[in-house]
């Protein structure tokens, strides 16, 4: 599939299922809006695009949630630890796979940066998101144009 | 045999690193393109293979590829690009500047191995 303008919620969504079920081994589905999705401190990765429409993608989740999409991506066990440096690298390399499907389904040519991740505190409004699930939590998308 | 995994992502490195290391490859590692000229200089010999990502910080993929194939004493190395950019002209620039094989990111173990397969490394390392 291929979209001539800015990536819109169902390439991201189409490009988030792809991910999780390939390199997390697991199913992403879109959340309940009548669903409370809130957490405290979670962890933010962004990831800028370039082309005809210039912005970027921002994956943010709770910290819990962050430490099991690292341990999926990696195959560990339930009782492994990681660093907070590898849990961020890995939530950052799963924007960034997220990010190359997106670019390769828009047509024209496109740029993507690298990603960076980092601490938040608070979900992002959901007025300015969508949210998809991992296992039983939330995980907000967002895509964020550049300001004008 | 022994495989150089060039990526930026640590994780990715550990991906790679244990699929390459189930083949019976010894692991060598980099995380940006400037980083892995450095490992090369300073092993007695070329690995026999090279994954490389595109997107890095400091010297990119394409451009650390560019950089080996300049070099005589490195041409024996098989370098493999292992990307999220898909796009054909990346392909074919990847493939014009050295490249043997090329994997898109997201990939499968399988995948990977295929791929070692066809460039014949898959057979010699693991002495079947």
């Amino acid at each position: 599939m291929t979209i001539s303008s800015a990536p819109d919620q169902a390439l991201v969504l189409a490009a988030i299922e792809q991910v999780w079920g390939s390199m997390l081994f697991a199913t992403a589905e879109a959340w309940p809006s009548d669903r409370a999705a809130d957490f405290e401190t979670g962890v933010q990765a962004q990831i800028e695009l370039h082309g005809d429409w210039n912005g970027r993608l921002v994956l943010t989740c709770d910290s819990d949630v962050a430490t099991q999409i690292a341990g999926a991506m990696l195959g560990l066990g339930p009782d492994e630890e990681l660093p907070e440096l590898d849990i961020h690298d890995a939530v950052g390399e799963v924007l960034n796979v997220v990010g190359g499907s997106v670019k390769g389904a828009l047509v024209g040519t496109w740029a993507l940066g690298l990603p960076g991740v980092s601490e938040t505190s608070g979900a992002p409004s959901r007025d300015e998101s969508f949210v998809v699930s991992w296992g039983d939590a939330p995980v907000y998308v967002q895509i964020l144009p550049d300001a004008a | 045999m022994r495989a150089l995994i060039v990526d930026d992502s640590r994780a990715m490195r550990r991906i790679v690193g244990r699929i390459l290391g189930d083949a019976g490859f010894e692991i060598l590692e980099a995380g940006d393109g400037q980083e892995a000229l450095t490992v090369l200089e300073g092993l007695g010999g070329p690995p026999e293979l090279a994954c490389v990502d595109w997107n890095m910080p400091v010297m990119d993929g394409l451009t650390f590829i560019t950089e080996v194939r300049k070099r005589p004493e490195w041409r024996s190395i098989t370098l493999m690009m292992v990307t999220t950019e898909s796009e054909s002209d990346r392909i074919v620039r990847a493939l014009a500047a050295g490249a043997h094989e090329y994997l898109i990111k997201p990939f499968t173990g399988e995948a990977m191995l295929e791929k070692l397969d066809l460039l014949g490394l898959l057979r010699t390392s693991t002495g079947v």
